[in-house]
C-alpha cells in the first residue's frame, strides 16, 4: 500500500482509541488491544524498512504537495528508528502483562507514545517534527505518572516541566528557522537556509535553539536533571520503554536537524556549533559516568549510564563523518536494546528477590543465576566487549572520531569503555564473586513472558553484533546521502 | 465574610446561589450555540476545533459551578468524556483511513467528492474540525472532573 507511512503512524493511533474504548466496556482490557496494535506495527514498519533500503520513500500528506504540505520521508535511518519502536514496544508488552499497570488508560497512552515517537521518526517536516516531539513528551509523563506513590508523581512533575522547556527551545529554533526561510520542510529548508547564508545570525541563533532543546529530550550533562528520577520513579516497565526509546528518538531528530536540516555545511561554517556539539559530547560521557559510579540504587545508576551512552551519540554527530553516523546508528539500536533489556532485568530481579540497590545484589548468581546471567552479559556488552554489539558501536564511532583528526574527543570515547567499566564492574563484582548476605526474600510474581523477554534481550545484544558490520554496510547510502 | 463563603473558600461542600444558577440556565444555549459555531468556522476563517472545543467544554465548567461539582458528575457520567474522545479520534481517523480505501493518500478530503459530496475539500475539513472539537471538550470536561476529585483518587479518564 502507498500510503503504508501514514497508516503507520495512525495505526497505533487507532490501537490507543480503542484501548480507552474497550475500558468502558470491561476494565484490564487494554493488553490485548495493545499486543495486536504493536504486533501489525512491527509488520508496517519492517515492510516500510524494506522499501526505504531500496531508495528513499516520500509521502505527501492529504495531497498538499510539499514544501506547503506535510511531507513523511522514510530513508534507512529512519526506517531503521520506526522498527526498533515497533519491536521495542512489543517486547515491552511481554513484560507487562503480569508486571504491568494493567489499566486500559495506561496501554492507550503507551500506543500514544508509540504513534508520536512513530512519528517524529518518519517526518520531514520541522513543525510536524514538533508535534510528534510534544506528543511524545506528553505520552512519556503520564507514562512516567502511572507508577503508585508519590515518587512517580513527583519524577513525572519534574519531567514535565523541563521536558516542556526543552519543547519551547525546539519550537522557539523551529519560528528563527521559519522567518529566516519561510519554510517548514526539511529538505526545503535546507536548501533555504544555505542561500540566506549559514553566519547569519538568525541561523546561527536557530540552530543554537533547536540543538539545546534536544539536548534536554536526549538528556545530555548538564540538562539530563530529569532522567535519573524519570527512570528510577517509574514503574518497570515503563522505565524500559522509555529508556530505550524516548531519548533515542530525541537523538534521531538530532541526527535530522543537524543533518538534514542544516548539513555539514552549516558545521565547517560555523566552528563555534561543532564545539557546542563536542562539549556536550564529552561533559555528557564523563560526568554521566562519574554519577553512574557514585550511585547506590540499581535504576538510577542505569540512568546515568544513558547520559554517558549518549554522550558518545552526540560525539558521533560532533565528528560528522560517514563511519561515525554509521557508529551513532548502530549504537542508538544497541543501546535501546541493552538498556530496555538492562531495565528488564532490573526489574525481574527486583520482583523476584526484591534486590534494587548495588548492595543487594551481592550472590545473586546463588539467589537467581538466569537474572544474574542476564544483567552481566547485557552489562558486559554496554561495556563494549566484543562480539556484542555495543562493541561495533563504539568501534565504528571512536574509528570515526581517530579518521576526523578530533582527538580530544578520541581519547574520551576510548576512555568512556573504562568509565562504563568503572560502573559495572561494581555489580559483576558483587554478583558473582561474593556470597549472599542476609536471609533470602522470597518475593514471587516472575511471569514467563518476563523471563522470555529478557533472555531474548541479552541474545539480541549478541546477536546483533554480530549482524552490525552487515548492517553499516546496508546503511551506507543512506549516510553518504545524509552528508552530502 | 459570612460562614458559608469561608468554606466555599477552602474549597468547602458546595453552596447553591439563585443568581449564578439562573445566570448559567441562560447562558448555558448561547455558549454551546457559540462553541458550535466558532468549530464550524475552522475550514475557511478563524475558528476551529480546538477554541470551539474549550468553550462547548466550558458549558459543564458553568454547570459544575452553578449546580455543584459532585451532581453535575453524577448526570454525566463519568464515561461520557472518555466516549467523546474516542469518537472524535475514531472520526479523524477514519476520515484519513477512509481516503486511503477510496485510493488517495491519507486525509485526501478531495476523493469524497467522488460520492457525490459537494466541495468535498471543505466539508472534510470541517468534519475533522468537529470531531477535533469532540476531542477537546471531552477532555477539558475529564480534567474539570479529575481535578475536581483532587486528592480523593478519583479516575475519570
Amino acid at each position: 500500500m502507498s500510503s503504508l507511512p501514514a497508516l503507520l503512524v495512525a495505526a497505533p493511533l487507532l490501537g490507543s482509541v480503542l484501548a480507552l474504548l474497550a475500558g468502558l466496556v470491561r476494565s484490564e482490557t487494554g493488553w490485548p488491544v495493545a499486543l495486536v496494535t504493536a504486533a501489525v506495527q512491527v509488520a508496517g514498519a519492517g515492510v516500510l524498512a524494506s522499501r526505504a533500503f531500496d531508495g528513499t520513500v516520500s509521502y505527501v500528506v492529504g495531497g498538499f504537495t510539499a514544501p506547503f504540505g506535510i511531507e513523511l520521508v522514510v530513508d534507512g535511518l529512519s526506517a531503521t528508528i520506526a522498527l526498533l519502536v515497533a519491536v521495542v514496544s512489543l517486547a515491552v508488552l511481554a513484560y507487562s502483562r503480569v508486571a504491568g499497570p494493567r489499566t486500559n488508560a495506561f496501554y492507550a497512552v503507551y500506543l500514544l507514545l508509540v504513534a508520536g515517537l512513530t512519528g517524529m521518526s518518519i517526518t520531514g517536516d520541522v513543525f510536524n517534527m514538533y508535534v510528534f516531539l510534544e506528543i511524545t513528551g506528553l505520552a512519556a509523563y503520564a507514562l512516567v505518572a502511572s507508577g503508585e506513590g508519590g515518587r512517580s508523581a513527583r519524577a513525572a512533575l519534574k519531567y514535565l516541566i523541563v521536558g516542556t522547556v526543552g519543547a519551547s527551545l525546539f519550537l522557539l529554533g523551529i519560528g528563527y528557522a521559519f522567518v529566516a526561510t519561510g519554510t517548514l520542510n526539511m529538505a526545503d529548508l535546507s536548501t533555504q537556509l544555505a542561500a540566506v547564508g549559514y553566519t547569519e545570525p538568525l541561523v546561527q541563533a536557530a540552530f543554537a535553539l533547536l540543538v539545546v532543546g534536544l539536548f534536554v529530550k536526549v538528556a545530555v550533562f548538564p540538562l539530563h536533571a530529569w532522567q535519573p528520577d524519570a527512570y528510577a520513579g517509574s514503574p518497570d516497565s515503563v522505565s524500559a520503554l522509555i529508556s530505550a526509546l524516548v531519548s533515542t528518538v530525541a537523538a534521531y531528530a538530532l541526527i535530522r536537524i543537524v543533518f538534514t536540516v542544516f548539513t555539514v555545511d552549516f558545521l565547517q561554517a560555523n566552528p563555534v556549533a561543532r564545539s557546542l556539539l563536542v562539549a556536550g559530547a564529552i561533559v555528557s560521557i564523563v560526568f554521566g559516568s562519574v554519577l553512574a559510579v557514585s550511585q547506590t540504587e540499581i535504576k538510577r545508576m542505569l540512568a546515568y549510564s544513558s547520559v554517558s551512552q549518549f554522550g558518545l551519540v552526540v560525539g558521533a554527530v560532533a565528528v560528522a563523518n560517514e563511519t561515525a553516523l554509521i557508529g551513532a546508528t548502530v549504537h542508538l539500536v544497541g543501546h535501546a536494546v541493552m538498556k530496555g533489556g538492562l531495565f528488564l532485568t532490573a526489574g525481574l530481579i527486583a520482583t523476584a528477590t526484591g534486590a534494587q540497590t548495588v548492595d543487594d545484589y551481592e550472590g545473586l548468581i546463588q539467589r537467581l543465576p538466569l537474572g544474574a546471567g542476564a544483567f552481566g552479559l547485557l552489562a558486559l556488552a554496554m561495556v563494549g566487549v566484543p562480539p556484542a554489539v555495543g562493541f561495533v558501536g563504539k568501534w565504528y564511532i571512536a574509528l570515526g572520531a581517530v579518521e576526523a583528526a578530533a582527538w580530544p574527543l578520541a581519547v574520551v570515547i576510548l576512555l568512556s569503555t573504562l568509565l562504563t567499566l568503572a560502573y559495572f564492574a561494581r555489580i559483576l563484582e558483587r554478583m558473582f564473586f561474593r556470597d549472599a548476605s542476609g536471609e533470602r526474600v522470597a518475593v514471587d510474581g516472575v511471569s514467563p513472558g518476563m523471563t522470555g523477554v529478557v533472555v531474548a534481550a541479552a541474545l539480541a545484544a549478541v546477536v546483533l553484533g554480530m549482524l552490525a558490520f552487515e548492517y553499516g554496510q546496508l546503511l551506507e547510502p543512506t549516510v553518504q546521502a545524509l552528508l552530502s | 465574610m459570612s460562614d458559608s463563603e469561608r468554606r466555599v473558600a477552602r474549597g468547602g461542600p458546595y453552596v447553591g446561589s439563585p443568581i449564578i444558577m439562573a445566570t448559567v440556565r441562560v447562558v448555558m444555549p448561547f455558549v454551546f450555540t457559540f462553541g458550535l459555531f466558532v468549530m464550524f468556522h475552522g475550514a475557511d476563517s478563524s475558528g476551529g476545533g480546538f477554541q470551539g472545543g474549550v468553550i462547548v467544554g466550558t458549558v459543564v465548567l458553568m454547570l459544575g459551578i452553578a449546580f455543584g461539582i459532585e451532581t453535575t458528575r453524577d448526570w454525566i457520567g463519568t464515561r461520557l468524556p472518555v466516549a467523546l474522545i474516542g469518537l472524535g479520534m475514531l472520526a479523524f481517523l477514519f476520515t484519513g483511513i477512509g481516503s486511503v480505501l477510496l485510493g488517495a493518500g491519507f486525509l485526501e478530503y478531495a476523493v469524497y467528492g467522488d460520492l457525490g459530496i459537494p466541495h468535498a475539500s471543505k466539508y472534510g475539513i470541517e468534519f475533522v474540525e468537529l470531531a477535533i472539537g469532540l476531542i477537546v471538550a471531552g477532555i477539558v470536561t475529564g480534567l474539570f472532573f479529575a481535578i475536581a476529585a483532587g486528592t480523593k483518587g478519583g479516575e475519570s479518564a
